[in-house]
């Protein structure tokens, strides 16, 4: 699975991390556009997720390991970092070694817990927040419908 | 007001560290997420004991992290500890931030994150064989400043060949003294005419790694 990231071309390199739900269709998405994609996981059944014609590359490692993330990952070569496994710390501790270490500009890290959000602010990690965002679009969908409500009672 | 210790994490670890903390005279709050090894450590006397995620600021919170004067994270996991001590600091203003780390190749980057001291377990327990190894139990050594210089402690026995010698005439390497040393009941600061007698056990200070070259000539290379 894994081969040489040379290979790609001048567009933006982005490291995905973790291929769970969002990972994957995130993964999938941008190599639909013609990015070049690659995505790490440590678990290899992960990548069943990753549609037939994925385009990326994938290996199957510890995100956390220095060694991977610099020989097998090519770390220092991405455009953009986006930590999205399951683990909010774990989420935290790529995206500031991506940022610190890497010296790479545009990181995102997904974190579950909203309250730990505001210390990584600081340290130049874009953060999303399932929780809050869901929360928005409810808030959005509820405010439209009694937009609705009051129209159709204009109407009447 | 007593110096506030905060623990997270760690089970056998934590316990003991909590005992001699109190012992010394700190007060000490653990956290610690296993129920059971919540109920092990609540049988320490004096020991305050929260159970909870320490990588969640309410916890940190609930344990009274605002008025915390120094922090230990020492869960089993690199990235835990990371955040905890992050939290610690950023938010709770702990002034001493310690992370415990599993990883040696993270040890440098933990530091740039700001956390006040690192400690390596793996780095730390081979630096101790190695010691053990190479001295075959004739010494103890005690590293500080992160092993630049340390302190240790060598019993002579009857038949060194540095017995009967004063210590001007000994071949010590240039960066080690002889701090002290410990005769019977009696502890004396030596000159440079104190004669060495067989049963003295000498405490050195040595700077630069010349401890073992200190510590094979005074005890014959054993």
């Amino acid at each position: 699975m894994e081969s040489h990231i040379g290979k790609i071309g001048h567009s933006d390199y982005v490291v995905i991390i973790g291929c769970g739900r969002l990972g994957a269709n995130l993964a999938n998405t941008l190599s639909e556009q013609d990015g070049n994609v690659l995505v790490i996981d440590k678990d290899r059944e992960a990548f069943r997720k990753l549609s037939p014609s994925f385009g990326g590359l994938t290996i199957v490692g510890d995100a956390t390991d220095f060694d991977v993330l610099e020989e097998d990952a090519q770390m220092s070569k991405a455009n953009v970092v986006v930590a999205v496994t399951d683990n909010d710390n774990i989420n935290i501790i790529i995206a500031q070694i991506a940022h610190e270490v890497f010296k790479i500009r545009k990181v995102i890290a997904r974190l579950y817990d909203p309250e730990r959000e505001c210390v990584y602010r600081e340290f130049g990690i874009d953060t999303i927040c399932p929780a809050t965002l869901s929360a928005k679009e409810i808030e959005r969908i509820l405010s439209k419908r009694n937009a609705d409500d009051v129209y159709e009672e204009v109407e009447k | 007001m007593k110096t506030q210790v905060l623990l997270i994490g760690g089970r056998n670890k934590a316990k003991s560290l909590a005992i001699s903390l109190i012992q010394s005279g700190y007060h000490v709050t653990v956290i610690n997420d296993t129920y059971e090894d919540c109920l092990k450590l609540a049988e320490t006397d004096k020991l305050m004991v929260i159970n909870g995620d320490g990588t969640k600021p309410f916890v940190l919170e609930d344990a009274g992290a605002n008025d915390v004067d120094i922090a230990i994270a020492m869960t089993s996991k690199d990235e835990d500890n990371l955040v905890i001590c992050e939290l610690c600091k950023k938010r709770f203003h702990v002034k001493k931030t310690v992370a415990l780390v599993t990883d040696p190749k993270k040890t440098d980057f933990f530091y740039k994150m700001g956390i006040d001291s690192v400690v390596c377990a793996i780095t730390a327990i081979t630096g101790i064989i190695e010691q053990q190894a190479f001295i075959d139990k004739m010494a103890t050594l005690v590293p500080i400043s992160e092993g630049r210089v340390s302190i240790a402690e060598v019993p002579i026995t009857g038949n060194a060949s540095v017995v009967g010698k004063k210590l001007w005439e000994i071949n010590l390497p240039k960066d080690v003294i002889i701090g002290c040393i410990l005769r019977g009941d009696t502890t004396m600061i030596p000159r440079g005419d104190t004669r060495i007698l067989a049963g003295d056990m000498l405490v050195l200070i040595s700077s630069d790694k010349q401890e073992m070259a200190a510590i094979r000539e005074l005890t014959d290379g054993r």
